[in-house]
């Protein structure tokens, strides 16, 4: 909203500089955004907040000023009804020559039109000229020049008919016909739907309310009778045409905050007077004012201890007054003890409680006065309950190279069927109800996420594209499928892991090696283990998204599924263009986070030492190391106490479909030292044990 | 004991093993020049060329030479059997004798000893030539990951409330209406509730545009009083540009208690504000309108990098545009079933995008979510 400063001295007589309204202003909660000198006003772009539309106007910024100054200001308003602006000459009633009838009332609860008769159309005087086009408006003609005038002072945005264009001389208000059309004053072709509140004549709309005149009824050279309008229209309904219709005009953006229904007759009065003056021509008596239904005036009682209460602040009660008097507040008496009654001025619509009064009392006393002290406190803060947990989880990954990655929660539709989602996130995985977004702002990216890989795989690519080929990130974010009760969507955090490229850091005094499945499934392991949580199983299976043979289902210790790890699949890999492997995992964090955490329990250091046996079993490749330990465990040989890998090898030397495996198996007492023989005797029965059960050979 | 002997009879023998010694002492006799004079490495190299390095050749030099001195002067040696035989010289010659012996030890001991010593410090010297590293090389270790600085962020700002008593809370993402705008005093035909602003699911369902929505589920949980901040992920259908994202990160802080005024919401803010930017952060006050809150209040902080004189950053005002706070309006208290009669509070917002951007001087911020590694791997 620009202000004129020259303008704002004549109402105010201030003799602040503009720097110096710059801060004041600012402090009352109008920010000035910006002071534009010009050679002989400075223009001030006061940011003005949504609820006060009566500040879009230069008596509204005028009315601030004076109680910032304790000055008096010569309200325009006030003057016309102790009637200083008398329209020089008059002549017949307005419904001599026109009619108005609102059909809508909902949409338009008061329409005021007033005729004036024989103006001379024509540039406007120079003064006038010249303070519209410091406010950034080109000057039209002066009978539209000062409608917009008015507009500038008062706040109330105006309309000038040609008389003689109306068909019947008759103003209709009504909603339009769907499909009717209107050409605007832009010269704007607009079809109009059935919700849009236009001003018509017997015929046809003329006029797009308080948004934009039709060019049908401008007014012209030729024009000799004016039709003022002065209305107040819903706010909601101007805000949805203009945005509808992608306008916004002056007249639009006071509508939609709310204009002042009971400045209608007076902007009119002070723009028919004017026109007298500037255009000549003879006004009619009066104007035809529909408005059946007057807004009741509103009174907000007001305790004056409760400035104190809610700001701190101790402000005498004549100062409260005097600050709410010069804002328009208008107080009765006393009604009840410490209560206040005040009456509420009608183009302050923001103000129905007592809380608002405190508001205008504070912040004309100054925010800056406040004191600033923390509140007493008997309550500790808490983290949430995971908190640490996660911070812990994300450290870790850290700490394997992972870097953090945040993704947008809206992916694109055609992700929908190609993963395999966590299973806390719906309860059948053949039957699920993704969420849409009815209003989505980038093209495509409609579904709200149900699984966080297909973000990930894109910032791989995005990285690949820029020639990073060694990429691991980590994310933990929300996904989102619909429920089964077609409540809410049911929410769930998860934990999604992508690497590709180099495992090693390049550049450094080390050999290189590439990311594998193994580095993944290590990382995801530390990751668990710095929450205490786990450990995670892992069975080979497959999985939708994932290479078969190189994926696994992810699980708790008590069986239940949280997720998958793995290769990313051929067809996908192939989708994204990826000539990398690229390994994937993905978990319900949720579930995760609410398994039940590892004890931490000291175990006496051992007081005898071990003897440890290696063996090496040529075994067909699909005997599972898990398979192996765990046959181990269960023989339940006598002072056994843990089985560790090796290594394993496939290639030279070793039949096809097969691979041997080298296994440490310790043996431990804690009552003794253990004797060799009696170690070699066990290990040998294990050893037969084994290559009986899993076909093996010795190696 | 065998018949003593006389002088005469050990001279011969004195005489051969001198002689022996100086036959072969020949290849040896540049040795006990100092190891880096040229003699000495020309000698090396011309006498044992069969080894490939100059440190193979000493050492099978050395080698060779410990043989001979054992051959020589070791215990087993003709010159310890002679040692032996002084003692049955007779008495008066046994001095000469014994005098002639160790002469003979040291003529011969003395450059052998010698050679060897230089021989040794060659070897050594030759050898920590052959293992030297360059330790300039970068050195050996895992790869680093990062945290994302929203991340950090958001984790520093919760250990300031928690250390100030806040409780740290979040909730659904999606929410109904009534969590995102009725409860919050937005009325019905409010601009932000416009499909313009707000995502909706095809279900009806907004996605929060404001943590707020999690305070009136904690003050309906946990009722009055009530400390709590929200951090969390916002939506607001803004396309993306340099200075918008559809999607960020805020914190909504919240306190409700008997007594609560403004005085303790400015408190609370410039005490946070000086804990993250430091102690020297004055904070200010601007009136404001919020629908949820009454009064309201913007803040500002001193600029961070000029401290207020004005630059780039602050854009020359010396004041950082911060977030928006406010006296609860009654009204929402009253929606999370708080009486307003008896409990005040405040609320304050702010983004962490923003402060993010502030902090590390972003010029574009759609790179907080492009996951860049480049980006990510600036920070923490």
């Amino acid at each position: 909203m620009l202000i004129s400063y020259n303008w704002l001295r004549e109402l105010t007589g201030t003799t602040s500089t503009p720097r110096e309204f710059r801060e004041r202003l600012t402090m009352v909660g109008l920010a000035i955004d910006a002071v534009d000198e010009l050679e002989d006003d400075s223009i001030l772009d006061v940011e003005v907040p949504s609820n006060r539309p009566d500040c879009l106007s230069h008596i509204g910024i005028a009315r601030e000023v004076s109680v910032i100054e304790k000055s008096k200001f010569s309200d325009p308003q006030a003057e016309i009804s102790n009637l200083k602006y008398k329209v020089p000459r008059t002549e017949g009633k307005a419904s001599d020559f026109t009619s108005v009838e609102i059909k809508d009332l909902d949409l338009c609860p008061r329409y005021a039109a007033r005729i004036v008769r024989g103006v001379k159309i024509g540039p406007s005087p120079a003064w006038l000229a010249q303070r519209l086009g410091a406010l950034g408006q080109r000057p039209i003609n002066n009978v539209a020049d000062i409608t917009n005038y008015v507009l500038h002072e008062l706040g109330q945005p105006l309309h000038a008919f040609d008389l003689a264009k109306l068909t019947e001389q008759r103003i209709i208000v009504r909603r339009a016909k769907a499909g009717e059309q209107l050409k605007t004053l832009d010269g704007v072709e607009r079809t109009l739907d059935a919700q849009m509140l236009v001003i018509a004549d017997a015929k046809l709309p003329v006029a797009l309310a308080g948004i934009m005149g039709g060019e049908a009824s401008e007014i012209s050279e030729a024009t000799t009778d004016v039709l003022i309008e002065s209305a107040y229209f819903n706010p909601d309904s101007v805000r949805r045409t203009a945005r509808q219709l992608g306008m916004d005009t002056e007249a639009s953006r006071r509508f939609e905050r709310g204009a002042d229904c009971e400045n209608v007759l007076k902007a009119q009065t002070r723009c028919v007077e004017l026109i007298c003056e500037i255009a000549g021509g003879v006004a009619t008596e009066d104007a035809i004012d529909v408005y059946p239904a007057p807004l009741p005036a509103r009174t907000v009682d007001f305790r004056p201890a409760k400035v104190e209460s809610i700001t701190s602040l101790r402000v005498d009660l004549s100062e409260m007054m005097r600050i709410l008097t010069a804002l328009g507040f208008t107080s009765g008496e006393s009604a009840k003890g410490n209560t206040l009654t005040f009456a509420v001025p009608s183009w302050r619509a923001d103000v129905s409680i007592e809380e608002d009064l405190v508001e205008e009392i504070a912040r004309h006393v100054g925010y800056e006065k406040i004191a600033s002290e923390l509140p007493p406190s008997n309550v500790s803060g808490e983290y949430q309950p995971t908190e640490m947990k996660q911070r812990s989880l994300r450290r870790a990954l850290k700490d394997a190279g992972f870097d953090e990655a945040i993704n947008f929660s809206f992916i694109d539709t055609a992700h929908d069927e190609q993963f395999e989602l966590i299973p806390g996130l719906v309860a059948e995985a053949n039957n699920v109800g993704f969420v849409a977004l009815k209003n989505p702002i980038i093209d495509e990216a409609t579904r709200m996420r149900p699984t966080l890989l297909p973000g990930l795989l894109e910032s791989v690519r995005h990285n690949l594209n820029h020639g990073i080929r060694d990429v691991r990130l980590f994310e933990i974010g929300r996904v989102f499928a619909k429920s089964d009760t077609g409540e809410l969507p049911n929410e769930r955090d998860a934990l999604a892991l992508i690497a590709t490229g180099g495992a090693t850091e390049e550049g450094r005094a080390q050999a290189t090696r590439e990311f594998d499945f193994y580095e993944l499934k290590g990382a995801l392991e530390a990751g668990v283990e710095a929450m205490k949580l786990g450990p995670l199983g892992f069975a080979g299976d497959s999985i939708k998204h994932l290479r078969e043979g190189q994926s696994a289902p992810i699980y708790l210790p008590d069986g239940t599924k949280l997720g998958s790890i793995g290769r990313l699949s051929e067809a996908i890999a192939a989708s994204y263009k990826f000539r990398q492997p690229i390994y994937v995992a993905e978990l319900d964090l949720t579930a995760l986070l609410e398994s039940r955490e590892c004890a931490t329990q000291y175990k006496p250091l051992p007081r005898y030492p071990s003897v440890v046996r290696d063996v090496t079993l040529l075994v067909s490749r699909d005997v599972a190391f898990q398979q192996l330990r765990n046959a181990v465990d269960s023989e339940h040989i006598a002072d056994y106490s843990g089985t560790k890998l090796v290594g394993t090898y496939e290639g030279q030397s070793i039949p096809e479909g097969k691979r041997s495996v080298t296994l440490r198996i310790e043996y431990r007492s804690d009552e003794r030292t253990l004797r060799d023989e009696e170690v070699e005797e066990r290990h040998r029965a294990l050893i037969d044990s084994l290559v009986k059960k899993f076909h093996a050979e010795l190696h | 004991m065998t018949a003593e002997l006389n002088f005469e009879d050990l001279k011969p023998r004195v005489n051969a093993i001198q002689e022996v010694f100086q036959q072969k002492w020949e290849r040896f006799r540049y040795f006990v020049l100092d190891h880096s004079d040229p003699k000495f490495i020309e000698h090396l190299k011309a006498e044992w060329r069969s080894g490939d390095s100059l440190l193979d050749m000493a050492v099978e030099a050395k080698d060779e030479l410990e043989r001979l001195r054992i051959e020589l002067i070791g215990k087993k040696s003709e010159l310890a059997a002679l040692k032996k035989d002084v003692g049955r010289i007779r008495k008066e010659q046994r001095g000469i004798a014994g005098q002639a012996v160790n002469n003979l030890d040291i003529f011969i001991g003395n450059p052998l000893r010698d050679a060897e010593d230089q021989l040794q410090r060659l070897i050594n010297k030759l050898r920590t030539e052959s293992e030297r590293i360059d330790v300039t090389l970068p050195g050996r270790r895992p790869r680093r990951g990062h945290l994302h600085p929203i991340t950090m962020l958001r984790e520093r700002i919760e250990d300031i409330f928690v250390g100030l008593g806040y409780a740290i809370e979040d909730g659904r993402e999606i929410e109904t209406d009534f969590y995102n705008f009725d409860a919050l005093n937005i009325p019905e035909n409010h601009p932000a509730r416009a499909s313009q602003d707000t995502f909706y699911t095809t279900d009806g369902f907004a996605l929060r545009s404001q943590t707020s929505t999690v305070q009136i589920h904690a003050m309906q949980r946990r009722g009055a009083p009530v400390r709590m901040i929200a951090p969390g992920r916002v939506f607001r259908r803004d396309t993306p540009d340099p200075t918008h994202n559809p999607m960020f990160f805020q914190v909504e802080g919240l306190c409700v208690d008997r007594g609560i005024s403004m005085a303790h919401l400015k408190g609370t803010v410039a005490e946070f504000l000086r804990r993250m930017f430091g102690p020297e952060t004055v904070t200010r006050f601007r009136p404001s309108y919020f629908p949820f809150t009454e009064p309201s209040a913007e803040f500002d902080f001193s600029c961070f990098k000029c401290g207020g004189v004005g630059c780039r950053i602050c854009k020359n005002s010396g004041w950082i545009e911060l977030g928006g706070s406010g006296m609860v309006h009654p009204n929402v208290l009253r929606a999370a079933g708080v009486d307003p009669d008896v409990y005040s509070g405040f609320a304050f917002g702010l983004g962490i995008d923003r402060m993010c951007n502030l902090m590390y001087g972003l010029d574009d911020i759609r790179l907080l979510f492009e996951n860049d590694v480049r980006f990510l791997e600036q920070f923490d």
